[in-house]
């Protein structure tokens, strides 16, 4: 059985309880931000901020505006792009739905970032041995019976935990109940060949941070970076330690000079 | 299938005993598993940020906190947080160790001084009961110029707190009031006491009338000077499960907020036209008779009759004075009959009933007018009209949601006022699903408050003595209402004389006695208002030498926080108790202060957080609650009960060793909470003791007004008796069915968890609406069931609003000084010139000589809020990099056509000015704000946030810089939420 989070931002209140939990269970810092226009801080994922609530002021087609809150992570994919291409196999999808990372195994190859539809996994950049960084769903939690961490903060029920056929089916049961109020599309049941983490949204999900669902298509990202890592990895092995030194190098360069950490993806609008 | 967390929880038995699994457990890992990191929580607490209440569970490794999460076993919050409460840990731990914010040492900075130096606590105590005594004694009348005994000290103010244990605010108030002090304010002053005072006037009592989990039997919710999905989120716990079920939620506000993107209906406005907004609902309800015919003609005084000289023409009421600006309310009363009691008319048709006066003052209210002076759309006026007039239907409930937004205006108690009135038309008062519910902001602002924390109150809020009483007897005559001849009706107040003999002996034990009136001479006596404006005014002025500042943070909250700081720089001394440095302890910091001017000695005190002590709060929703400590304070903290007791111990042992004025005040004081003080034995003072057994009270009923009884707050009696500690129960079966949760904590009054409960029956006992009783008669057993009623009397032998002389509640009422019905006035400063008539703003409102800003040089109206991610003056959450990080700048929003105008696009800086001070922040330039046209005029209206200042990890410039002085005259709550401001792009920084 798999389990899933089915996340209805129609009930999302936007209070980043998820995002603080997060934090707080991980022992993950706060970081250093600064306001630049909206209210979502840190602007982008990070090796220290695992999820994080997007707010995004959207119009839809009858013109009524609407302020969604958007909350992203790892989505746990149900065939990882990320598993695939990682060559040392730090990365793997348990039966019960997780995608979970072995420090110890990691070599630092960065493949895992490169792979990802989503744009989910970071590195913590400012450090000589970085390591990859991402939500991990919480996995010591669920193995002791308890919800991951930002589910259970979850104020108004925003964020449901559960075995993800019945979850897909509670997404259908809740457009088919209140048709106006929702899209109606479950992301996640499909795209990507399907993900643990699916929503349920009241605008269209092009006009949210998801990747476009043309590009992102539905069938499973393993069969492409498979093939990546196929090629890649004999030769990379050799070549990684020189690589990291350099992005280190560079990292802490940058940060003395003031200037961010390369960003993995596009400004929010 | 609908899964919730809830079920979850159920299905999966997590449980208590998997929830406190301690770290390390299982041992061993094995493949593709994990041990659960550290521990999930064993302490059970309550936040301490908002006035939900939520209950947290806290995991402790050593002397750091290392987990801080949702209790779920807590009705009100099932095991979920906000973002602040889940950041709760980081008030005593971050990233492993002590918030390095946090205070750990007694700090002393003296006068002139450019630095803070660390001293002991026996030093500390030493030198501040010496400047207390000094002070003190030094400013001390004994009479006043009128003759009387006063016995107070006009030299010293004592300020907060809202966040402190009650037990502990019970235990201040003893201190400030031995020692005379008359100028005792805390937040609740310029928060919400407009609302309460509406509600007092209204029905009785001011807090919540219902709960949060109530909000779920609603059909239709309105939030209107509330944004409580930002400030409460947790209520939308219970207002999403509504909105599911069916219930429409309409968002009352000038801006789109989090609030209102859950909402079926935002309804901008205008900030300031509540009233205007309210009062087209009311008509709107009157004109279609969707109001509930019965309720209103049972339940609220609309058939009594007043007086035929009564009347209302543009904008005034009869008997306004101009020369005095004031009103003489002889023309507001009832006509009386031969027996001195109102005459009625039942048929609501007498042109002097309050049914008709109401209707007529409010016809004016038409809704092209309306939308005209508030700026509201027509099309979603009409439909919020509708969706709450339905409301009106028997069976049916709607409830009101209120905060600080509509209680800060100098129309801040005639707001309420007109929301009561619509909820009384309704029939939505004492029904499941209805109310006015006036939330308190902060965890503990009514637990606080009602230990007596404002100028005009002693604990339980029995009206503090003034100058004029010279006796007991004659406070009494003063303050004891005498019993209604109305048939059926119980008489409020006639038990006074029981809960102030009660409360001295509480105070003063074996030295209150029959002959010297329990101590009568002791207790200071009042000779003015000693609101918070004016107590600054009088620091400004040198009135006020010393201050006993207690978690409360007024460089950044008071209005015209610019002259604050001037005032507080004044002081010849000021104690801070607080658990980092605030900008009011860095009053020597202030910007454009340079410390060597600043004369003023400062004691920085190193408090307790919530986590590291023991007590109970109130939440907004009356629900006391009991905490625990889950670890020690760091370094040399200690809880604010310690310190106060500390300052008790010394100042007795000064005052018996070298007297003073009144020196038995403080010597004789009744102070026996142990060594540490315990907050059980406190609490049990509170609750109160048969003397002669010696057993603690079980409940009001025993209280004795012979000296027999001792009761430290009559609202708090039966809330620790025999039985054990009633705060600290942890049922949470639901016998009800409407999720009342009776059996969890207990709750004021006499724990009964929805006020005005006999107004959710017929005269016949019968509940309007049989599927959701909050109370029923039963004929057998010739008793009610359901919740604690309002007095057990059967069916149609007591009016249902008991606290009202008359058991009826006032949609039309004498009590207010400025109006027996609300009227729409402009705010102090207004773009627009009122259109109703031909008074600009409220006549009675309040001002210190502040400096008005005109249109013509500030165009844009301004109003402020509160975000998630931090609380009121940012004293705790500034300096949790939690959220900080979320939350990093001060900021205003504007929409994008007043951006354009200035030319500004999202993350530039601006700077905001008035004619109280400047500004900068960055702006947010955003679609949730629209500009308003009013009256033909377009009105841009910018919003911000007031949680900044100079002092933390987070600093910025204070909204409050640019507020005024000016507060509605019921109340002297300032007009926090409406001023005029010029913005140009740029700024220093």
């Amino acid at each position: 059985m798999s389990k899933a989070v089915l996340v209805d931002l129609t009930r999302c209140v936007g209070c980043r309880s998820c995002q603080v939990a997060c934090k707080a269970w991980n022992d993950n810092p706060g970081e250093d931000t600064e306001c630049s226009g909206s209210y979502g801080n840190p602007p982008h994922l990070s090796g220290d901020t695992w999820t994080l609530i997007k707010f995004d002021e959207v119009q839809d087609a009858r013109g009524k505006l609407h302020w969604v809150f958007t909350k992203q992570q790892c989505m746990h994919c149900e065939h990882p792009a990320c598993v695939s291409a990682c060559p040392v196999s730090a990365l793997h999808k348990r039966d019960d739905g997780p995608v979970v990372y072995d420090a110890e195994k990691c070599i630092g190859c960065r493949y895992c970032m490169m792979a990802c539809p989503f744009h989910i996994p970071k590195i913590h950049w400012d450090r000589a041995l970085p390591l990859i960084k991402k939500c991990t769903f919480c996995a010591d939690r669920i193995d002791e019976g308890l919800e991951p961490a930002c589910v259970k903060a979850c104020p108004t029920d925003a964020l449901v935990f559960g075995e993800r056929d019945e979850l897909i089916a509670d997404a259908e049961a809740r457009i088919r109940a209140r048709p106006t109020e929702y899209v109606n599309h479950v992301f996640g049941q499909h795209e990507a060949g399907g993900t643990s983490w699916m929503y349920l949204s009241p605008v269209d999900f092009d006009q949210l941070w998801f990747p476009q669902s043309d590009e992102l298509g539905t069938d499973p990202i393993p069969a492409l970076s498979e093939a990546v890592a196929e090629v890649g990895t004999p030769s990379m092995l050799a070549g990684v330690a020189a690589l990291l030194a350099g992005i280190y190098w560079a990292t802490k360069r940058r940060q003395e000079a003031g200037a961010q950490p390369p960003a993995a993806e596009p400004e929010e609008g | 299938m609908d899964l919730t967390r809830r079920d979850f929880l159920k299905l999966s038995g997590a449980g208590a005993s998997l929830l406190l699994l301690p770290y390390g457990l299982p041992a061993g890992r094995l493949a593709n598993r994990f041990p659960l990191h550290k521990p999930v929580g064993e302490t059970p607490t309550t936040c301490c940020f908002c006035g939900v209440g939520c209950g947290a569970i806290v995991a402790a490794q050593g002397d750091r906190v290392v987990n801080v999460e949702g209790d779920p076993e807590h009705p009100v919050n099932q095991g979920s947080l906000c973002s602040k409460g889940m950041g709760l840990a980081q008030l005593n731990t971050v990233d492993g160790k002590v918030n390095p914010s946090r205070l750990q040492k007694v700090k002393y900075r003296a006068a002139g001084s450019s630095q803070w130096e660390e001293k002991s606590w026996d030093w500390a105590i030493d030198e501040i009961a010496k400047r207390l005594k000094d002070t003190r004694d030094g400013n001390w009348v004994s009479e006043d110029t009128d003759g009387h005994t006063v016995n107070r000290t006009e030299a010293i103010a004592a300020l907060g707190s809202v966040f402190i244990n009650s037990e502990e605010a019970y235990a201040l108030t003893k201190l400030v009031r031995a020692l005379g002090i008359v100028w005792n304010e805390n937040e609740s002053r310029i928060c919400v006491t407009s609302t309460v005072t509406a509600g007092s006037e209204s029905v009785g009592r001011g807090p919540m009338t219902n709960h949060w989990i109530d909000l779920r039997n609603s059909d239709c919710i309105m939030t209107i000077g509330s944004n409580a999905a930002e400030t409460f989120p947790i209520s939308f716990n219970w207002i999403t499960d509504a909105v599911e079920q069916g219930a429409t939620l309409i968002s009352v506000d000038p801006r789109f907020t989090r609030t209102s993107a859950k909402a079926d209906l935002h309804l901008p406005i205008r900030t300031g036209t509540d009233v205007a907004l309210v009062g087209g609902m009311i008509n709107y309800v009157l004109e279609n008779e969707l109001y509930h015919r019965e309720y209103v003609a049972e339940y609220t005084n609309a058939s009594f009759l007043i007086d035929p000289g009564f009347g209302f023409e543009d904008g005034l009421f009869t008997g306004y004075d101009a020369a005095t600006g004031s009103y003489d309310r002889s023309t507001w009363q009832y006509q009386p009959d031969e027996q001195g009691l109102p005459m009625r008319d039942d048929t609501l048709q007498d042109p002097n009933c309050v049914f008709q006066l109401l209707k007529a003052h409010f016809s004016r209210y038409d809704p092209e007018t309306v939308c005209s002076v508030t700026g509201a759309p027509m099309d979603t006026f009409l439909s919020a009209c509708q969706a709450f007039g339905a409301t009106g239907a028997r069976g049916k409930a709607g409830a009101i949601l209120c905060s600080s937004g509509s209680a800060q205006h100098t129309q801040g108690t005639q707001n309420a006022r007109s929301y009561y009135i619509l909820q009384l038309l309704l029939g939505n008062i004492g029904v499941a699903g209805g109310g006015v519910n006036g939330i308190a902001g902060a965890s503990n602002g009514l637990g606080c408050t009602l230990q007596g924390r404002l100028f005009h109150v002693l604990p339980g809020d029995l009206p503090m003595p003034a100058s004029g009483d010279e006796s007991l007897e004659a406070y009494l005559d003063r303050v004891t209402a005498p019993p209604s001849q109305m048939e059926n009706t119980i008489s409020p107040w006639t038990s006074r004389p029981k809960y102030i003999v009660s409360l001295l002996k509480a105070w003063y034990g074996d030295a209150a006695a029959e002959r010297n009136g329990f101590g009568w001479e002791f207790l200071p006596k009042l000779g003015g208002n000693y609101s918070f404006v004016n107590l600054f005014e009088a620091m400004d002025a040198g009135t006020i030498k010393g201050l006993l500042c207690w978690g409360m943070n007024p460089a950044v909250s008071g209005p015209n926080s610019g002259m604050v700081r001037e005032a507080l720089g004044k002081l010849d001394w000021a104690v801070v108790v607080d658990l980092c440095e605030t900008e009011t302890a860095d009053l020597w910091k202030a910007p454009g202060t340079t410390p060597s001017d600043s004369q003023t000695e400062v004691f920085l005190l190193p408090a307790a957080a919530s986590l590291e002590k023991e007590g109970s709060l109130m939440s907004s929703a009356r629900w006391m609650q009991w905490r625990y400590q889950a670890v020690d304070p760091p370094g040399e903290a200690q809880s604010d009960l310690w310190i106060v007791d500390q300052l008790v111990r010394k100042l007795k042992s000064l005052y018996g060793a070298d007297g003073g004025p009144n020196a038995q005040a403080i010597t004789e004081l009744a102070w026996d909470y142990g060594d540490p003080p315990d907050a059980h034995r406190v609490a049990q003072e509170m609750n109160g003791y048969d003397l002669t057994t010696g057993e603690l009270l079980p409940g009001l009923a025993g209280l004795k007004e012979d000296g027999t009884t001792s009761c430290g707050n009559w609202l708090w009696c039966g809330s620790y008796t025999e039985a054990g500690n009633m705060m600290a129960r942890r049922d949470n079966t639901d016998q009800s069915g409407i999720g009342l949760f009776s059996d969890w904590a207990w709750a004021f009054p006499c724990n009964r968890r929805i006020m005005y409960n006999r107004a959710s029956v017929d005269l016949q006992g019968n509940p309007w609406n049989p599927d959701k009783p909050v109370i029923s008669w039963d004929e057998q057993s010739e008793s009610w069931a359901g919740d604690v009623p309002d007095g057990g009397s059967p069916p149609g032998k007591a009016y249902p609003f008991i606290m009202k002389p008359h058991g009826r509640a006032l949609l039309f009422g004498a009590g207010l000084v400025d109006g027996p019905l609300p009227e729409h006035y402009e705010p102090w400063e207004s773009p627009v010139r009122n259109p109703m008539t031909s008074v600009q703003s409220d006549p009675l409102l309040k001002t210190w000589g502040a400096v008005k800003g005109e249109p013509d040089n500030y165009p844009i109206l301004a109003t402020t809020s509160r975000l998630v991610e931090h609380m009121h003056g940012g004293g705790m959450t500034r300096n949790m990099p939690y959220s900080v990080e979320m939350m990093p700048d001060m900021f205003i929003e504007m929409s994008e056509e007043l951006a354009e105008a200035e030319g500004v696009v999202s993350g530039d800086r601006v700077v905001v000015e008035s004619p109280r001070g400047q500004i900068e922040a960055v702006a947010v330039v955003t679609k949730r704000l629209r500009p308003f046209s009013i009256d033909g005029q377009v009105v841009h209206e910018i919003s911000m946030p007031w949680h900044w200042g100079y002092a933390g990890l987070s600093p910025g410039d204070s909204a409050n810089c640019l507020t005024a002085r000016v507060a509605d005259s019921n109340t002297m709550i300032p007009e926090y939420r409406a001023f005029l401001v010029r913005i140009t792009k740029g700024g220093a920084r």
